[in-house]
């Protein structure tokens, strides 16, 4: 275990050193194979002209090298591999797409990532937005915001461990152990097995997610909210707004470019939702999902690549729309600059 | 009048307020804790009774087995077997049993109970029992009594003491740290680089390659995984290294996490005054010296929220992990050996929630450490456009 | 830039490298000292203790975890104190999934432990696995009860379709069996029911009683369901002669065909059936098929019978005694179908999936009889191995599993494991998980059929 310790610690000095020797040395060498100098006639050459047209790629090259290898490359391997067969190797066309269309499991996977989409990141804003608004009316509000802060810090898998120990289930005669299972029973009805209810448990599921994004949401929130000035605020009550009306006619307007943002946020997070799914259902029971059918297509019963890829690519074209959007505001705001 | 009334609607509204805000804290508290209190529990009463009870006696049905004819003793004509059902220091108190498992309420303890075949057991609360029969016993083969017993609440090291030895999770809590470290260290030095270039340095295409990074951010990394596997292993083959390796994941992590670098930090060093950086250009200093001497002290802010940012995801993450590193001991990291676990070990739930609690403890302590600085990165990344 | 990189590059690789070297966790103590046990043919280990492979790497994926990976290392580590090699084994039980990982990485580990021939054979047929060769084929045929079937199931076509002995079984499991406990079955006044007819009267009685006869849980994290097909297995070849199921597993019947479905619909009506088994149909799908055994040992008990291959004892509360506290009987055939006494059994096969001397070494050895009775004297372990010291088996019931497997009029290897992985692995679980939920066995059975068509 010390062996790797040292090793680890090792390692970061080598890609520390690394990375500064690259900086560094790169630099050098530009500045030295394109210095100034003195011609034998005595006219003197300056080339700092050319060194600045250099040196910004130097500075940017490992950034692009490692964004090509990593993002480019596999989104154009990715839609070359959709084409061929299970193993890579024959061109079969839009087989795979043919097959996605008419296989059930596939069509259920798409089918519950809309259910997610339209769910998540709306109950997220709303919870979030919510605790943001209560916590500012309250003398509490700061530890209230920590607690629901810490969700946020968890693995989804680990998250799962938590939700799987809530939706624990006994047999209707024996105590149960899982929370919402002796809540159920204490009031009467019989227990369940939450997760392995079809159709239900694709929300039992999603409760796990808005656990985990709604400490996201409000903070954002929170922020947002805070940029609001008070005297606006003030003003409407005096005109005689009740708190509802103030939050809906003033405070959500204002903010909205934000819930846009922070939708838009969770939204991915949804499409790629992966590891919850994984380690509560392994989309048994209707659960499945894009991204744990893809995984299961490419490394279940010798793997296909094919069908993987094919499933990896309904997600990325999921996304096309929000990365369109997503240029498209950044480009406005920077002609705001 | 109308006064009052307003002041009563307000109060309900303030008390409202307070009601709903506390109902939302205990739903995201509440499963916390519950793994935390069950992580400290005896395995034995985590599965009979809810973690709400923690603090409860629990009633425990077991039965124990008598000694043979073999343990038998003649005492003034009659024959006696004796014996202790809770064994040395088992905690508990037997309170009533019986010869039937359909009938453990038969005899309270401590009661001289008349056996079916017209022997005489008693059996006192703290386990010992005595068995007596006026005919010498012939058995080879101990008889069951059952009984209930009440079990004082225990709370224990134990479960962690096995998780982080016997499971694995110590040795993966050391994976994860080899992981994250590198894997958040390496993009922070690429990205503000980058980040420097696109704000300050003037070249051809800087707007479109920076288009193109924020068009990146929302790439899905399940893309990447079957086109970067099969590029390892064509690396793997050249260099006769294993594909699987620290070095691969470091990477990989970094390129998955460069978009999100590259975009927080030039949002912050374009955002750096101007004159400093033309001050520092008049007195003769270059890109380089003005980078490493001003622009990166003055970011440190900056860096602190992503380097927290990505070091939690790369701590947190799972499918990356799955597919750039083995499952061999040397290489499998927490939230692998927990997803393990979670297959593996069923419903031993003072395994998972011990283990759950170690693989969130770090993140946890880093959030609350340094949570002033997260809050910043993520109002960084996604509210300034 | 590039003389500065490659090197650097190269360092860091080999660091990373050599941290796995430094840190291969060896395997587990030794639980037999070398050379002391008499019931153990030590001899085996002469020509093992004269090879020196110190300082060479034997990587084992497998799919065992817990008491099982102990097991396991405790008989590797009797090959490394031999031999000197070191052998790494990591356990997963996602492993269908891992070995494809890293096969398709290309860091497979020198030998997989496959549960499946049908995923050996996925992986066989694309080049991944090195055939272990006429010899040792020759060997598994003169030294292994049945030996022709064993070496049936362990040859498959390699990537250019010839067909090639790559599987080597090691470590067999029983599974038609019912596990239960002698002294609660008496106390309750039943007999060992030695017919179908039999068991279906007894559970009727027991549940007629307010008691729970069965303890069904097929829930195995990313496996989830795969208990449920070795019952219908079991069951069709209760009401089917042994052509159909072999017929069943190659779909050259159609896995919708009313036998088929028949067969699903005598298993639902055990694990369907609300006042047979313990925590009700929800608790089928919900609870870990490990846990599952443990209504048998509960005070009152939870359940009296329950129907799980050899290997569940290790799943067994600590200080069971076996064939004391808990005992077995044979799944019962129907009297009606007269189709004599067939057994299901299964195996893990281990293959080379990266061709080393220590990896050849590791498989030899495991053909020793010594390599067998090292886990048999342990835990559920069956060995077809004609040459071990039966009397090395750990216990009466293990040696009575034994004999049923060498007296079966009809043995077949699990039907589900011999389907593509895809199938057997894949949309047979998920279909009884359905089903269990409460599809109707016609449809859970028609999608199965539809994926399988789908795969050809």
């Amino acid at each position: 275990m010390l062996a790797q310790i040292l090793t680890a610690l090792l390692a970061i000095v080598i890609a520390v050193g690394f990375s500064l020797l690259y900086f560094a040395g790169t630099n050098w060498i530009l500045d030295k194979s394109l210095a100034d100098r003195v011609n034998p006639d005595g006219t003197e050459v300056v080339r700092a002209k050319q060194r600045e047209s250099i040196r910004p790629w130097l500075f940017i090259f490992p950034a692009l090298l490692l964004l090509t290898v990593y993002l480019i490359y596999p989104v154009v391997e990715t839609l070359r591999l959709s084409l061929y067969d299970g193993a890579g190797s024959a061109f079969v066309g839009l087989a795979n797409y043919a097959w996605a269309f008419q296989d059930a499991e596939y069509l259920q996977a798409v089918g519950n990532n809309l259910l997610w989409l339209a769910i998540v990141p709306a109950a997220s804003c709303g919870f979030g937005l919510a605790v943001a608004v209560l916590a500012d009316r309250v003398s509490w509000g700061v530890i209230a915001k920590t607690f629901i802060f810490l969700p946020m810090a968890i693995s989804f898998v680990g998250a799962s461990v938590i939700w799987k120990f809530v939706y624990d289930y006994r047999g209707p005669d024996a105590d149960q152990i899982g929370i919402l299972n002796a809540l159920v029973t204490t009031l009467g009805a019989e227990p369940q097995a939450w997760v392995t209810l079809p159709f239900w448990n694709n929300f039992f599921l999603m409760v796990i997610l808005i656990w985990i994004q709604t400490p996201f949401a409000m903070v954002i929130f929170s922020a947002a909210l805070r940029g609001i000035p008070e005297e606006t605020l003030e003003a409407a009550r005096i005109e005689g707004a009740n708190e509802f009306q103030v939050f809906f006619r003033i405070m959500l307007p204002q903010i909205m470019s934000t819930v846009v943002v922070v939708w838009t946020t969770i939204t991915i997070i949804v499409l790629k939702i992966f590891d919850i799914v994984l380690a509560m259902t392994n989309g048994q029971w209707d659960t499945e999902v894009l991204a744990n059918l893809m995984f299961d297509w490419m490394f279940r019963g010798g793997g296909d690549f094919g069908r993987g890829s094919t499933v990896a690519l309904t997600i990325m074209i999921a996304v096309i729309p929000i990365m369109i959007w997503n240029i498209r505001r950044f480009q406005k705001e920077e002609g705001m600059r | 009048m109308a006064m009052v009334a307003g002041g009563a609607k307000a109060k309900l509204g303030r008390f409202a307020a307070h009601a709903a805000l506390a109902t939302l804290v205990l739903i995201w508290t509440i499963p916390t804790l519950g793994l935390l209190v069950s992580s400290f529990r005896d395995k034995d009463q985590l599965i009979v009774s809810g973690w709400w009870s923690a603090l409860s006696s629990s009633e425990q049905t077991a039965f124990g087995r008598t000694g043979t004819a073999a343990d038998q003793v003649e005492q003034g004509g009659q024959f006696v077997i004796e014996g202790d059902f809770l064994g040395d220091g088992q905690p508990g108190a037997i309170a009533t049993f019986g010869e039937s498992q359909r009938n453990l309420e038969a005899f309270t303890a401590g009661e001289t109970a008349a056996l079916e075949d017209g022997t005489e057991f008693l059996l006192n609360e703290d386990g010992t029992y005595r068995w007596t029969s006026e005919q010498p016993f012939e058995h080879e083969r101990g008889e069951r009594i059952f009984f209930i017993s009440e079990v004082p609440p225990i709370f224990t090291l134990a479960n962690y003491v096995e998780v982080l030895t016997a499971e694995g999770i110590g040795q993966s809590f050391i994976n994860t740290l080899t992981v994250a470290v590198p894997a958040t260290i390496i993009p922070i030095l690429t990205a503000a680089f980058a980040a420097y270039a696109f704000s300050w340095m003037q070249f051809r295409g800087r707007q479109i390659l920076f288009v193109i990074v924020v068009g990146l951010l929302v790439v899905p990394l399940q893309m990447s995984l079957i086109p970067l596997l099969r590029m390892y292993n064509g690396i793997g083959e050249v260099f006769g290294a294993d594909p699987k390796s620290y070095l691969g994941i470091w990477l990989a992590h970094t390129g998955f996490g460069l978009p999100l670098a590259i975009y927080l930090l030039r949002n912050y060093i374009g955002s750096l005054p101007r004159e400093l950086m033309e001050s520092a250009k008049v007195d003769g200093a270059t890109h380089f010296d003005i980078f490493t001497r001003m622009v990166l002290p003055l970011s440190v802010p900056a860096l602190a929220s992503f380097a927290i940012f990505q070091f939690l995801w790369v701590w947190n993450d799972l499918l990356v992990a799955l597919v750039f590193l083995g499952k061999r001991p040397d290489q499998i990291v927490l939230t692998s050996q927990l997803r393990e676990l979670l297959g593996s070990r069923g419903d031993n739930w003072e395994i998972l929630t011990s283990s759950a609690f170690v693989t969130i403890v770090v993140p946890i302590c880093v959030f609350l450490a340094l949570q002033r600085y997260f809050v910043r990165g993520l109002l960084g990344g996604s509210v300034k456009g | 830039m590039r003389t500065l990189t490659l090197p650097t590059m190269a360092s860091v690789l080999a660091l990373s490298v050599a941290s796995g070297a430094a840190f291969a966790q060896s395997a587990d103590d030794i639980v037999f000292p070398i050379g002391e046990d008499p019931r153990f043919n030590w001899e085996s280990l002469d020509r093992f203790q004269e090879m020196d492979l110190s300082g060479e790497e034997v990587t084992v994926l497998g799919p065992w975890l817990g008491p099982d990976r102990d097991l396991v290392n405790s008989v590797l580590a009797v090959f490394e104190e031999a031999t000197g090699a070191d052998v790494v084994f990591a356990g997963s039980d996602s492993m269908e999934q891992q070995i494809v990982i890293d096969f398709q990485a290309g860091s497979p580990p020198n030998v997989t432990v496959f549960p499946q021939p049908g995923l050996a054979a996925d992986l066989a047929a694309q080049g991944a696995l090195s055939p272990l060769g006429d010899e040792m084929q020759e060997w598994v045929l003169e030294n292994y009860a049945a030996g022709s079937s064993w070496v049936d199931l362990g040859t498959y076509p390699d990537e250019n379709g010839d067909p090639q002995f790559f599987g080597f079984f090691y470590k067999v499991d029983l599974k038609s069996i019912v596990w239960y406990s002698p002294e609660n079955l008496e106390d309750a006044g039943y007999d060992v029911p030695t017919t179908m007819e039999d068991l279906i009267a007894v559970s009727e009685d027991i549940a007629a009683n307010g008691e729970t006869p069965w303890c069904i849980g097929i829930a195995s994290g990313d496996a989830t369901g795969w208990p449920a097909p070795d019952w219908v297995e079991d069951i069709m070849l209760r009401t089917q002669p042994p052509e159909v199921y072999d017929a069943w597993t190659t779909n050259e019947i159609p896995f919708d065909d009313p036998r088929v479905v028949n067969a699903i619909e005598i298993f639902g009506s055990f694990a369907k059936n609300p006042d047979w088994v313990d925590g009700g149909v929800a608790a089928v799908g919900a609870i870990d098929f490990r846990d599952s055994p443990r209504g048998l040992f509960e005070v009152p008990p939870g359940c009296y019978f329950h129907r799980q291959a050899s290997f569940i004892t290790s799943f067994f509360p600590e200080g069971t005694e076996l064939g004391v506290d808990a005992d077995f009987f044979y799944f019962p055939p129907f009297e009606a179908e007269d189709l004599g006494n067939p057994v299901l059994g299964a195996g893990t096969l281990w293959a080379i999936s990266n061709d080393s001397p220590g990896a050849r070494a590791l498989i030899d050895f495991l053909t020793t009889p010594l390599a067998a009775e090292l886990w048999m004297a342990q835990s559920g372990h069956l060995s077809p191995h004609l040459g071990v010291n039966l009397d090395a088996y750990a216990n009466d019931t293990l040696r009575r599993q034994g004999e049923i497997l060498l007296a079966a009029t009809t043995f077949r290897f699990d039907g589900s494991d011999l389907m593509p992985g895809a199938i057997g692995a894949g949309a047979f679980w998920t279909a009884m998980v359905d089903y269990v939920s409460g599809e109707e066995a016609a449809d859970a059975a028609a999608g199965v059929q539809r994926a399988w068509q789908s795969l050809q």
